[in-house]
């Protein structure tokens, strides 16, 4: 006796289908795996080009393919990638539309005088910017350690 | 040469010890300097929870008479110019 009623075309279909969405989901994965390691890579050679666009691409091509994945039904070793790409493929591009800065008009300028301060340095002694005086001197803000 | 940045004394510490940079290291916990150079970042703060803002990545070379010679600032966190500037800079203006 057949414990599943439906007919074997069926079933057959649903099968073909399974295995197109687990596949899917593979290729998602690579695409937004891959995009990230090329990521990082220019992002340690301080090289991220200013035009994104093809990286923002290749991101939401894993995102699109992760969600077909789902659309055909994957199995569920294919859901793993699948998530994984559309959380990769959803983060970066997003990312990349909230990393512009703005700073003031007031902001420093050439030919302005450096204006006077004081802060903790890392041994937590207080520094004054009154010692800096008759020193050329570079100064570096950045976003910290995180 | 003089950094600064949000991260307390204890965690430019670490950095220091780990990069060995010969360079004042500075705490600016509270953006006090920032604000001083108006480099707070207006635009979306992603940073660390608890903090107010960020500074805007920005390098700058001030002259022996505290005269500002150079800015060198990114638009875009993601983005920002490597060494070189730095050094091209140096050698044009001291």
């Amino acid at each position: 006796m057949s414990v599943d009623s439906r007919p074997v075309g069926e079933n057959l279909v649903n099968t073909q289908s399974n295995k197109l969405g687990t596949r899917l989901g593979f290729a998602a994965f690579g695409v937004a795996a891959l995009t990230m390691v090329a990521w990082f890579r220019q992002i340690n050679q301080v090289d991220i080009p200013e035009n994104r666009i093809v990286f923002a691409a290749l991101f939401l091509t894993a995102l699109v393919l992760a969600i077909s994945a789902f659309v055909k039904r994957t199995r569920w070793f294919g859901a793993i990638p699948a998530l994984l790409a559309i959380v990769i493929g959803g983060f970066f591009p997003f990312s990349m539309t909230i990393s512009r800065q703005e700073v003031a008009t007031t902001g420093i300028q050439v030919g302005q005088t450096m204006p006077e301060f004081k802060a903790l340095n890392r041994k937590g002694e207080w520094f004054d910017s009154a010692s800096l005086d008759g020193k050329p001197t570079l100064i570096k803000f950045f976003r910290g350690h995180w | 040469m003089v950094t600064v940045c949000t991260d307390t004394p204890e965690e430019i510490q670490k950095g220091y010890r780990k990069h060995e940079l010969g360079a004042v290291m500075l705490s600016d916990r509270d953006l006090a300097v920032t604000d001083a150079f108006g480099l707070r970042n207006l635009g979306f703060h992603s940073g660390p929870f608890g903090l107010e803002g960020l500074p805007v990545p920005t390098s700058m070379l001030i002259g022996s008479d505290g005269t500002v010679l150079w800015v060198d600032q990114a638009e875009n966190y993601q983005r920002r110019n490597g060494p070189e500037v730095v050094e091209v800079a140096l050698q044009r203006y001291l």
